[in-house]
């Protein structure tokens, strides 16, 4: 799938201008660059959380799943909040059990720790099929165990659904173990993409070369 | 003072008819007041809370300024408007329980709207943002939002319960403290103690500090309840 080529301003200041975006099917896409590159923003305007300044749809006609960098605990059981978006409790339950929160399936979401609820906000996004599923820095909150625990389970859903997953991530690593294709953004601009082990082993532009260098490779 | 308070019990405990009348008028008054103010003033909190449309900021100030209104303005307002010169004279509701009643909701709606205001407002955008990126409907989402205002909407009814039992002003300007007919606890203590009889009034002052205790207990439990 394609994305329009859109821009965004806040209070007259461009913070994100970019072209067509390619969302390859069955395929994972990483966003990686510097703070207030505009990572955040790309995923909450395809997500439809905020406009893009051309007041049209950027992506038309798309099931979308989008899971917020903090996402909402609802106010109940952490697997009532997990059957909030679907009513496969076999699902559910092998969900949880995958990232190691089974234990935890009646305790009230409100009571979970920072990386609880992102383990618990995985199980419920991945609960449903949708065409293109936006991550926002979706185990920045796990220790390692649980961050490839979930890696795991994106791939795996990925590759069942034959979505397109478009992962925001300021882990080098994680675009490395998990990513397909990357895009590089860096103040509001798509500075290179390409395949990932490519773009992460030669990369063609100076901007890229010197974030690379710093966060490294 | 001792004695007074002796005595107070005393009345209390044998179940006094005036005393059980101030009692079940202030109930009547009271608890309708609260349920009738809660059944407007939470889906406008909501609203006011959730959505964004022009002329909410001025609504909100104008709300604000309600909040702050003296009772005794507006009983004065509702005295105006229900006495022989009012517009509204021919309902021939002045001193009568339904006034206050009227008076106490324009009284205490703005309280419960301010306070799911400032909940909805705090809460809404980051459980909208998940909802949506979950790809759930509005309903849904309304769905969900009033489940977390559940807390919220209890205690707003308590707050809102507790200014009418205690509240004076208005109650006595629009009800008139009739006797048997329109007086309530405030304005029955009041008007004991400016005849020096000082044992009603505090017997009638010990129940008000029981109940507002009551409120406190049953706020305390539900809250730990709730919010699981």
């Amino acid at each position: 799938m394609k994305t329009t080529a859109f821009t965004k301003t806040y209070a007259g200041r461009t913070v994100l201008s970019l072209p067509e975006l390619e969302l390859p099917q069955a395929c994972i896409t990483a966003v990686i660059g510097p703070n207030g590159s505009g990572k955040s923003t790309l995923a909450k305007i395809l997500a439809g959380i905020e406009r893009a300044d051309e007041k049209r749809q950027i992506l038309s006609g798309v099931s979308v799943g989008y899971l917020p960098q903090k996402s909402f605990p609802f106010r109940m059981s952490t697997e009532k909040n997990i059957l909030q978006n679907g009513n496969d409790h076999a699902r559910a339950r092998a969900l949880m059990k995958e990232l190691g929160i089974d234990s935890l399936a009646g305790q009230s979401a409100k009571k979970l720790s920072g990386g609880e609820t992102a383990r618990m906000a995985l199980c419920r996004i991945l609960m449903k099929r949708y065409e293109l599923l936006i991550l926002d820095e979706p185990t920045a909150a796990m220790d390692m165990e649980s961050t490839l625990a979930a890696e795991g389970l994106i791939q795996k859903y990925c590759a069942e659904t034959g979505c397109a997953v478009l992962l925001i991530t300021h882990s080098i690593g994680q675009a490395r173990r998990l990513s397909d294709r990357l895009l590089f953004l860096q103040g509001g601009k798509l500075i290179e993409q390409g395949q990932t082990s490519q773009l992460l082993s030669v990369p063609q532009c100076e901007e890229t070369k010197r974030f690379l260098e710093f966060y490294g490779r | 003072m001792g004695s007074s308070v002796r005595k107070a019990i005393e009345l209390i405990l044998s179940a006094d008819p005036e005393l059980l009348n101030i009692l079940s008028t202030t109930a009547r008054v009271c608890l309708t007041s609260s349920v009738l103010a809660l059944l407007i003033g939470v889906p406008v909190g909501i609203l006011f809370g959730a959505e964004r449309f022009p002329g909410r900021k001025v609504l909100l100030v104008l709300n604000r300024t309600l909040i702050g209104m003296p009772p005794v303005v507006c009983g004065l307002l509702f005295y105006m408007l229900f006495s022989g010169v009012g517009p509204f004279r021919h309902l021939h509701w002045l001193f009568t329980v339904k006034l206050m009643i009227l008076a106490q909701v324009v009284l205490i709606t703005p309280i419960i709207i301010g306070v799911m205001e400032t909940f909805v407002a705090d809460t809404a955008p980051a459980l909208r943002e998940t909802a949506k990126g979950l790809g759930f409907g509005r309903l849904k989402e309304y769905r969900l939002l009033i489940n977390e205002c559940l807390y919220s909407i209890f205690s707003a009814y308590l707050l809102s319960f507790a200014r009418a039992i205690a509240e004076v002003g208005a109650v006595a300007m629009v009800g008139g403290a009739i006797a048997w007919k329109t007086n309530v606890m405030t304005t029955a203590i009041m008007m004991y103690t400016n005849r020096g009889s000082f044992t009603l009034g505090i017997a009638l002052g010990l129940i008000l500090l029981s109940l507002s205790l009551l409120v406190n207990i049953i706020l305390s439990v539900m809250q730990g309840r709730l919010s699981r």
